[in-house]
């Protein structure tokens, strides 16, 4: 059984050989090729030797197309802040206001800024991988996506206090935002992630999530002609989990760390897939008997109830995370598949 | 109705980022016999206290936070007398995210809890560069600057200002307060770039402040 059939069959309730593990792996392809930064987000070649690297030295099981918010922000026409050891973020966004956010020209995912870049990492990685592992591609959700264009604050203020901007916000950026995740499935991508902020504790409450990011979340996935997992990008999500089934293409969710597993499994009910949910901040600074340890205990907790992937619930995990760290996820799967019978 | 029912009437309009809600029971208790001063003392502050125990909880979001510093402001504008009459000021102070962070909704929400604490806040806004900071804490006789980054690379970039005050001598004279989502995750990090001192929330940062007043007060009478 090879990664792809591996975690297929873990989204579709199968058996499986093992536990599926997943690593956010992206700027750690540039430390295993010693290329830098701004080279490996701006080439796609230069990408996809780092995820081939990133598979041949630890053989997670998925590669990730890149993990780097700031080409959308960028193609809407803010600035970007590259940096030595972390993935590139937005510097400036593009506009200051909500208002002037309606007067931006929508990006072409075919040609605007670097978004083609992507698209052509994602091809090269289909021709690779295809089948063998599965490509994963991480992009904003619909609701979180207009912080993009003016920053969370402005964001936030219109989200609060001016709801009708935001809903014509939301509206406006709907149709980049679809045309953008079925470029990434059309070039080679078999799952998307989309990671919500709005699905956050820690940056809105269930109700506003509820009455102002579901609804358009729901219209959204619906036009997406792929399946699709939701994360909050680490931050909790189990006050909202029970609102999430039935979401169109909705394949699983990504955990947040503080999330307890049993509890989200509960909340999710079976059909769902469970992802999740090591600390990023945890992976540099921990030992490797220590990652080994908290990984045991998340697979322990979630794996017995079936449809269950160890992962990291972040973005990408810090390239100073030593390589044992990493190696203690695989072991910690493996012990685990083992104690719990899986095989061929 | 009593200003300790007001106050949990309050609280609840923050929890529930009801801003018009909260404008509402301000305009109740306006109505009543109280002193405007006393709303701030009896009613906002202990909503605000509580606010913030929350959030140590892990029971807030940010916008929750976020509405709720607007709601302070709302109840400052509202209850402090528009007849010249100016509750005294804690002294002056400057905040701003430093160069290169462009993550303002921490340092807008600190802004507006400082204020309504009573200091006197100039507010840089965002890529603010080491030495426009200290100009500014040098020109409105600033005793603490508040710095704020949310990543680790931009975070880093207070170091420069920690060099800068420390190379001016200006060190026993003002204070440096760092905070932002990174802090928060890596504690380490506050001496790491030289901060005197942070605030989880920014509820607790007129207390930080307050603290960092008093080692200047108290390194100046030395």
């Amino acid at each position: 059984m090879n990664s792809y059939q591996r975690v297929m069959n873990t989204l579709a309730g199968q058996p499986v050989d093992r536990l599926p593990v997943f690593a956010v792996l992206g700027a750690y392809g540039g430390k295993l090729t010693g290329v830098d930064l701004r080279t490996l987000f701006s080439d796609a070649s230069a990408y996809v030797e780092g995820q081939k690297a990133v598979q041949a030295e630890f053989g997670f099981d998925l590669v990730l197309t890149a993990f780097d918010y700031s080409v959308i922000a960028e193609a809407f026409g803010g600035e970007v802040v590259w940096s030595a050891n972390q993935v590139p973020n937005m510097k400036r966004p593009a506009v200051k206001t909500a208002a002037e956010a309606l007067e931006l020209p929508l990006p072409d995912p075919m040609r605007t800024g670097r978004l083609p870049m992507i698209l052509e990492a994602t091809r090269q990685l289909a021709a690779r991988y295809k089948e063998k592992v599965p490509i994963i591609s991480a992009l904003p959700g619909p609701c979180i996506l207009p912080s993009l264009l003016m920053g969370i604050d402005q964001w936030m203020e219109a989200v609060l206090f001016d709801p009708e901007l935001a809903r014509k916000l939301l509206d406006y950026t709907a149709s980049f935002h679809v045309a953008w995740a079925n470029a990434l499935l059309a070039n080679g991508a078999d799952c998307l992630v989309l990671t919500e902020g709005m699905a956050s504790a820690e940056i809105v409450p269930r109700k506003i999530f509820a009455e102002q990011g579901l609804p358009n979340l729901r219209k959204i996935c619906a036009r997406i002609k792929g399946p699709k997992v939701i994360s909050s990008t680490g931050g909790r999500m189990n006050h909202v989990l029970d609102l999430l089934p039935g979401l169109d293409g909705m394949v699983g969710v990504i955990a947040g760390s503080r999330d307890d597993l049993v509890e989200a499994r509960r909340l999710l009910g079976p059909d769902l897939t469970l992802i999740g949910n090591l600390d990023n901040l945890a992976l540099p600074a921990a030992s490797a008997s220590e990652m080994y340890a908290m990984s045991l205990e998340r697979l322990r907790s979630a794996a017995p109830a079936g449809r269950y992937i160890l992962a990291n619930a972040g973005a990408d995990i810090p390239q100073a995370t030593p390589t044992e760290n990493l190696r203690a996820m695989r072991k910690a799967g493996a012990t685990v598949s083992a104690e719990l019978g899986f095989g061929p | 109705m009593s200003s300790k029912n007001l106050s949990e009437e309050l609280l609840t309009a923050m929890i529930h980022a009801d801003r018009a809600g909260a404008a509402d029971i301000i305009e109740r208790a306006l109505a009543t016999p109280i002193d405007p001063l006393r709303i701030i003392a009896e009613i906002l502050d202990p909503a605000i206290v509580r606010l913030g125990q929350l959030w140590e909880e892990e029971c807030m979001s940010l916008a929750q936070n976020f509405v709720a510093s607007k709601i302070a402001e709302d109840t400052l504008l509202r209850c402090i007398p528009g007849d010249g009459t100016k509750q005294p000021s804690k002294g002056a102070v400057v905040i701003g995210n430093i160069e290169d962070d462009f993550h303002s909704l921490g340092r807008r929400t600190v802004g507006l809890f400082l204020r309504a604490a009573g200091w006197d806040v100039y507010d840089l806004g965002n890529d603010v560069p080491a030495e426009q900071f200290l100009e500014k804490a040098l020109e409105v006789d600033a005793c603490v600057i508040g710095a704020s980054a949310m990543m680790q690379t931009t975070a880093l970039n207070i170091r420069k200002l920690r060099e800068l005050i420390d190379a001016r001598g200006f060190s026993d004279r003002i204070m440096l307060a760092v905070g932002g989502a990174v802090f928060n995750g890596r504690p380490e990090l506050v001496t790491e770039v030289g901060g005197n001192g942070t605030a989880r929330n920014a509820v607790e940062a007129d207390g930080l402040f307050m603290r960092l007043q008093a080692k200047v007060q108290k390194r100046v009478t030395l």
